[in-house]
Formats: structure tokens, C-alpha cells, sequence
């Protein structure tokens, strides 16, 4: 099985609210992977909003992806970039 | 933080009939006008379609949770309705929605902001209870089950 993991800073201002939780979840259902979020003793799988609120991520935290199948790389990629696009906002 | 906390006992609505999305929305905004004396309902309901607009707040599993900033409020304002039946609301998961955790949020303080979406998705993520809140028969019933969670 592929694995895949890196660890990302929350860039933007709002951190991992309700919007960015929602665009993360959707990219992450795109891929044929396992994804979970890591963060401080918190984890969470990467297509659950819910799950991804309770993270309570914000502005400065660091988020561990760990990606698991075949789509393994690719969605690292992908998830990475997102959070470095600050979720697609402005600030 | 406790959902009673943000949600008043008169802000609880079970087994309400709204067949869409937008009618739930003004239902939502005329209650928390009647709260909010300096708001009126237009003015709040554009709060929560401005949102919308961003991207649906429906996150899945049955639950919406339609939230928009106001000026001049210095809490977060909540509303719960329950639905009778699912209403389309343009989901991640494309399910029809038939809990709405409506929000009114002060502007600014983001990390307040995560840590209330943080406690009521923890309470949301819970099946049992969301199953009740489904099969609250009344409004104080669901405001009960609110309290009792806390």
C-alpha cells in the first residue's frame, strides 16, 4: 500500500473554518486514498467536515496529512497545495 | 462550550415542515430578528445567503449549518430546527438536510469562531444524538435534549 505524509502550517487567517473544512473534504473524496489529519492529539479523516471542524485548526497551526492507497501521493500533493493557497482566500 | 450556551430556549424548533432551503433560511431569519432588535429579518437572512453563496453549508449527514457575521452583536446568536422531512440544500454528500444548527457570528475573533464550530461539530458528529434531535416531538423537547447533552 502507498503511504504519503507531510506536515503543512494553516496559513490563512480564519484557519480550518466550516468553507475551508467543506473545499478540503471535497478534494479529499476525490482520490482513491485514506486520508486522516493529524493535529496535536486530534485526528480526523480527511472527507468529514465534522470531523475536520473538531480539529479546531487555526492560523499558525501545523496539520500532519497522512495519505494511505493509491491515489496516496497525488492527494498529498493536492491537499498540500490547497492549504498553501491559504483555501483558495484571501487572507 | 455548551450549545446552550448560544442556543436560547425559545430557539429551538422541532419537526418543522419547510420544503426548501431558501424558506427555511427566511423561517430562520424572522426568529432570530425577533431576538435581535437591532437586526432586521432582510438583513440577517442576506447574512446567511451571502454565505451560501460561498459554498453550501450543508457538511453532511442529514446537518446544515447556515451561519453568517453580523455587526453589532457581541455574542454568537443559534437557532436549532429540526425538519420533517429532508430538504435539498446542495450538501457535500448531496443528502437532503433536516438539521440546521443556524449561526449568527460577531465579526472578527476567529479563534473563538473554531472553537464554537470545534463544540458543535462535536456534539453533531454524534449519531445517537443527532437521532434524537431527528426524533424531538417538540420544540422544548429539543431544547431538552440541548440541555441534557451539556
Amino acid at each position: 500500500m502507498v503511504k504519503a505524509e507531510d506536515t503543512f502550517l494553516i496559513q490563512n487567517k480564519c484557519g480550518l473554518h466550516a468553507r475551508a473544512a467543506t473545499v478540503l473534504a471535497q478534494l479529499a473524496q476525490q482520490f482513491d486514498a485514506q486520508i486522516t489529519l493529524y493535529q496535536d492529539d486530534k485526528e480526523a479523516p480527511g472527507d468529514s467536515v465534522l470531523a475536520l471542524l473538531m480539529l479546531e485548526s487555526s492560523h499558525g497551526k501545523q496539520l500532519r496529512v497522512c495519505c494511505e492507497g493509491p491515489d496516496a501521493q497525488p492527494a498529498l500533493t493536492a491537499i498540500g497545495e490547497l492549504i498553501a493557497q491559504k483555501f483558495h482566500e484571501d487572507e | 462550550m455548551k450549545l446552550s450556551s448560544i442556543i436560547n430556549k425559545d430557539c429551538t424548533k422541532a419537526a418543522v415542515l419547510f420544503n426548501s432551503k431558501k424558506r427555511a433560511l427566511e423561517y430562520i431569519s424572522e426568529l432570530a430578528s425577533e431576538h435581535l432588535p437591532k437586526h432586521n429579518a432582510h438583513e440577517i437572512l442576506d447574512a446567511f445567503l451571502t454565505r451560501e453563496k460561498l459554498g453550501s453549508t450543508g457538511i453532511g449527514k442529514g446537518i446544515a449549518i447556515p451561519h453568517g457575521r453580523i455587526a453589532g452583536i457581541d455574542t454568537i446568536f443559534a437557532i436549532l430546527v429540526t425538519n420533517q422531512s429532508g430538504i435539498d440544500f446542495d450538501a457535500i454528500d448531496n443528502r437532503p438536510v433536516d438539521i440546521l444548527l443556524a449561526m449568527l457570528v460577531p465579526e472578527g475573533n476567529n479563534a473563538e469562531h473554531l472553537k464554537t464550530l470545534a463544540a458543535i461539530a462535536d456534539k453533531l458528529n454524534n449519531k445517537e444524538f443527532c437521532k434524537q434531535l431527528r426524533h424531538a416531538k417538540d420544540d422544548d423537547a429539543l431544547y431538552q435534549l440541548i440541555a441534557l447533552q451539556d
